[in-house]
């Protein structure tokens, strides 16, 4: 019955929280306010649909792609009020040695569109191909290398060809 | 850079390789909270979702909430009355809770084990109360008693006395809604209602695991819930015995044990927010509007009976078959419009929007369709109107149609009369 569903989504919902949490900081470049609201629209959608995500393949990769179009859709939104984020959002307290590298790193992050920020963290934080990413993105896997490519060039320029470095100076 | 290289990149791409291993360095230092960030997903999701029947919590809703959040946690000291905001969201005096010892997970398992006729346990699981505010105590164990491994667990919660959860946990679902074999409601001695329902684990009996359900209320608003099923586990287990172990007498017999009250004591006050629910969208229920706003030519054959006004069904005749209609109003969606509207949806002049749907219903019976209008006001009020092509929700088609059009249901949703008296 319904609450075999209820307990098996939010046994879904709190293993992922977490890892969704993550990703929605690294897609906000550090704005831990605005990830939150991310991964509560995405827990509800998948809550909503969670006949069609239990059934889907890979539940986990699903929440992913809901989570990726979300926060483009906000974006979109954003865009279209002209509401800019001047001020570095909140971040919260980083450790040591971690800290440098977390802040360079999402100011980087920060200075890419939006899409190709999505594209740097599907490729590179949660590994999918560029096939899968074309597909969570609805583009074609041609626009998703030039994006690729395009990302990748900036935040070389930013961050320097040894992004380690930082990690432990 | 040749990015068109698919295999193994970070071999030819060292700067790829250092910033994935930074993503995943800084990734790894945000820390969200788990629990509030699944349950305000939840609380979103509820929020989106249209009801598909009249609220009927069976046993499990204590875990199935808790877990999803958005809990009602009643102040101990039984007042039914809503506290002002203002004072629930400040902590509660300590003196609040009778008793605050807390139970450990091993405790509720043992106490549902030793409350059970003799057999053999297996797959034990539990969660205990008292750290916690919006964790509930849970046992859940595969029983036998020498005829068939069965699950069987037990919840205890906290409900406001007298409260619609208090009212749904005790009442017998409708059959319209929900298929069952047999349920009985009770009043105990001491005033607690008791109800026990002997029911499916599938609504639409596509696997014929039985699903049986006991569930207590005290005045004071505890309420113990014990689940059992004819099979190791509720869902994907063969079915191993031709009912579940406990009669009917025997669910009462272990629900109404004094042990699952000192256990529900444990259960402490939460400093959480009570869950501010709008008021009633209309002076009457939704089930008075609904069939007023009927076309002519449809008979009512049945209707949801009840007091709910944000939910309510009927079953019309227009001479050529049944068809179920059902309602739910909404009183301010505002937040979630975007979810449910989208840009290609009708917007009326006054600013309602519309979405229409018509296609099979997903979660029913092959050949059953379901029909919906969506609509919501600029002020964020919303009524759904859905139709179905047969007499309950998990019965084959009677028709080929709903009774009702498009249009006329449309009208009916577009109604002003939800919202009269609000």
């Amino acid at each position: 019955m319904r609450q075999g569903r209820a307990e098996a989504c939010a046994e879904f919902a709190v293993a992922r929280a977490g890892h969704l949490y993550r990703a929605a900081c690294l897609l906000t470049a550090g704005d831990t306010h605005l990830a939150e609201d991310l991964v509560q629209e995405t827990l509800g959608r998948v809550y909503v649909h969670w006949g069609r995500v239990s059934r889907a393949e890979n539940p986990a990769a699903y929440a992913q792609t809901v989570l990726t179009r979300t926060f483009l859709a906000h974006q979109r939104r954003r865009s279209s009020t002209e509401r800019t984020m001047e001020v570095l959002p909140d971040r919260a307290d980083a450790a040591g040695g971690d800290a440098v590298l977390r802040l360079t790193l999402l100011d980087a992050l920060g200075q890419l569109p939006a899409k190709d920020r999505a594209v740097v963290v599907l490729r590179y934080w949660e590994d999918r191909s560029i096939a899968e990413t074309a597909d969570v993105l609805n583009a074609s896997q041609a626009a998703v290398r030039t994006r690729c490519v395009r990302a990748l060039g900036r935040l070389r320029d930013l961050l320097g060809e040894d992004i380690g470095a930082y990690a432990h100076p | 850079m040749p990015v068109e290289q698919q295999s193994d990149p970070f071999e030819e791409h060292p700067f790829e390789e250092r910033l994935s291993t930074a993503l995943h360095q800084v990734g790894g230092t945000f820390h969200g909270d788990r629990a509030a960030l699944s349950a305000a997903g939840a609380a979103h999701g509820r929020r989106l979702r249209t009801r598909r029947r009249a609220a009927f919590v069976s046993g499990a809703a204590g875990v199935a909430l808790a877990g999803v959040g958005g809990v009602l946690v009643v102040p101990w000291d039984g007042s039914s009355a809503a506290r002002p905001s203002s004072v629930a969201a400040a902590p509660h005096p300590a003196t609040s809770s009778p008793s605050t010892a807390a139970v450990g997970e091993k405790e509720v398992i043992r106490t549902l084990e030793q409350l059970l006729p003799k057999g053999t346990f297996s797959n034990e699981d539990g969660r205990g109360a008292g750290q916690d505010p919006d964790t509930r105590p849970y046992a859940s164990v595969v029983y036998d008693d020498g005829k068939g491994p069965a699950a069987l667990s037990v919840s205890v919660d906290r409900v406001e006395p007298g409260g619609r959860q208090a009212r749904e946990l005790t009442q017998c679902p409708d059959r319209t809604l929900v298929p069952y074999d047999a349920c009985v409601i009770d009043r105990l001695p001491d005033g607690s209602a008791f109800m026990v329902l002997q029911g499916y684990e599938y609504p639409d009996r596509r696997v014929d695991t039985k699903l049986w359900t006991a569930n207590l209320v005290t005045p004071g608003g505890r309420s113990v819930s014990v689940r059992e099923w004819n099979a190791a586990a509720e869902k994907g287990a063969p079915v191993s015995r031709a009912e579940p172990p406990l009669s009917p007498a025997q669910l009462k017999h272990l629900t109404t044990a004094q042990e699952w009250r000192r256990i529900a004591d444990a259960i402490p006050d939460s400093p959480r927010k009570r869950a501010e629910q709008p008021s009633a969208p209309t002076g009457g229920t939704a089930a008075d509007t609904l069939s007023g706003l009927l076309p002519k030519g449809v008979e009512v054959v049945k209707k949801s009976g009840g007091d709910d006004a944000e939910y309510a069904y009927v079953v019309v005749d227009d001479g050529r078959g049944r068809s179920l209609v059902q309602v739910n109003v909404q009183p301010d969606m505002r937040d979630v419009a975007d979810d449910l509207f989208h840009p290609g949806d009708e917007t009326l002049a006054d600013g309602t929007r519309i979405a229409v749907q018509q296609g099979p219903d997903e979660k029913g019976v092959d050949g059953v369709l379901m029909w919906t209008v969506d609509t919501m006001r600029a002020d964020g009020k919303r009524v759904v109107v859905t139709a179905f092509n047969s007499a309950t929700q998990h019965s084959a088609a009677t028709r080929s149609t709903p009774a009702l059009t498009m249009q006329q249901m449309r009208e009916m949703a577009l109604s002003p009369k939800w919202w009269q008296g609000a």
